[in-house]
């Protein structure tokens, strides 16, 4: 038996559900109807809905190259998220000379905007012949400190006495991370999975700069490029922006579970 | 049924999950979606034309118009046939417009074709209407 009534704390969560919803039901109602958006009144139910808009972008823009650019680049993101993150979570679970500077030096980097490394970033990927390609795209990303602490505070977790039979039984640090560890922590890697998804493919900074041909742009990229091609296209644009957002929303649907559990983890350890 | 049931069977456990069966499902939708377009693109636009009485015109010319990035050029022409039917084949676009004609009986209003895919076979739900002649 609850304390106190339920139904306010419902009320409210339903009141900011809704706030939170309406931009993106906004969005998607222009996307079938290309209404304007300063129509008054605005029309809540769009009318005569259609799918054309979407058709307009797949045929305007190579929407299919950059989509397919923002994959292999968010996919290289992802993978080097997971592998980096996680041995990099692991080394600051153990013990060795010098931790709590590195600890503080990743905590003071965290600081640190990414427009302040964009000229080095950008003479370091020149300088390793990576400018406009996708492993380009993807090296600033491959590993985020957010991340790193993410899988820590999930290996903090794991008993010690688990990371010393598996010692005992032979295993090396190596096997240690990939056959003890990373089973034990699906919730981090959820986590890594979708913010590392997310922030890749939601980058323009990055790709802008790094980018010189037309078949290496990013979706991000090509929202602009379809912004300068275009002036009366409210219904194509709100359609490209659902086509751009669909993917990430997708994924997080499927693995929000993790994706809580993983951000919280830690958060509650006595 | 649970993903997360520790009893299943492995390969329940590796393919019966959300991971795999939605990517799963998308990817079937995109197959069939393929599947019809390859059997649906062979450009043909069909449609019929009559006159203010809803009587079918023989030999109207018909012009079809493709949109070319921001304006419609005239892409094709053809006369209506005995019973007022056109075609048109060979339509590569996925926007387009048409117009029917005749001397002395009147012309149509330029009416838009919105199309899902590049050369969708199409056919006007509402004939080309001649007035004013």
């Amino acid at each position: 038996m609850h304390r106190y009534p339920r139904w306010p704390i419902h009320l409210t969560l339903l009141g900011v559900s809704f706030v939170m919803l309406v931009p993106f039901y906004w969005v998607l109602k222009t996307s079938v109807s290309g209404e304007n958006i300063f129509a008054y009144p605005p029309s809540v139910i769009p009318k005569n809905p259609h799918l054309f808009y979407y058709v307009d972008v797949w045929y305007y823009i190579p929407f299919a190259r950059y989509f397919l650019n923002s994959v292999i680049v968010s996919f290289l993101c992802v993978a080097a998220n997971v592998v980096f993150n996680a041995m990099a979570g692991y080394a600051l679970t153990r013990g060795f000379a010098g931790k709590s500077l590195v600890l503080m030096l990743f905590l003071s980097c965290m600081m640190v905007p990414f427009q302040a490394t964009i000229i080095p970033a950008y003479l370091m990927t020149g300088r390793l012949g990576l400018l406009d390609s996708h492993l380009g795209l993807a090296l600033p990303q491959m590993s985020t400190i957010v991340c790193i602490f993410v899988f820590k505070a999930s290996f903090d977790a794991v008993p010690r006495s688990l990371i010393d039979a598996a010692k005992i039984d032979g295993l090396s640090e190596w096997r240690i991370v990939w056959r003890v560890m990373m089973p034990l922590a699906k919730a981090a890697i959820a986590t890594n999975v979708i913010l590392g998804f997310i922030w890749s493919w939601n980058n323009f900074l990055w790709p802008l700069i790094v980018t010189r041909s037309a078949d290496m742009q990013t979706l991000p990229l090509g929202l602009a490029r379809f912004l300068s091609y275009q002036e009366d296209t409210t219904g194509a644009l709100y359609a490209f922006c659902i086509m751009v957002l669909a993917p990430g929303i997708l994924l997080f649907l499927l693995a929000q579970k993790e994706f809580i559990r993983g951000l919280t983890s830690g958060a509650t350890k006595g | 049924m649970s993903d997360e049931d520790p009893d299943g069977p492995l390969w329940r456990r590796l393919l019966l999950n959300r991971f795999v069966l939605v990517p799963g499902a998308i990817a079937a939708a995109i197959l069939a979606w393929n599947i019809y377009v390859a059997s649906h693109d062979n450009g043909i636009v069909e449609g019929l034309v009559v006159d203010p009485k809803g009587e079918p015109v023989a030999g109207a010319s018909v012009a079809l118009w493709v949109l070319n990035f921001t304006t419609y050029v005239e892409h094709a022409h053809t006369r209506t046939s005995a019973d007022g039917r056109f075609r048109f084949d060979g339509n590569a676009s996925h926007n387009i417009q048409l117009a029917a004609e005749k001397p002395g009986v009147g012309r149509s209003a330029r009416v838009p074709v919105r199309l899902y895919f590049k050369a969708q076979d199409a056919t006007l739900s509402e004939p080309l209407r001649l007035a004013g002649g």
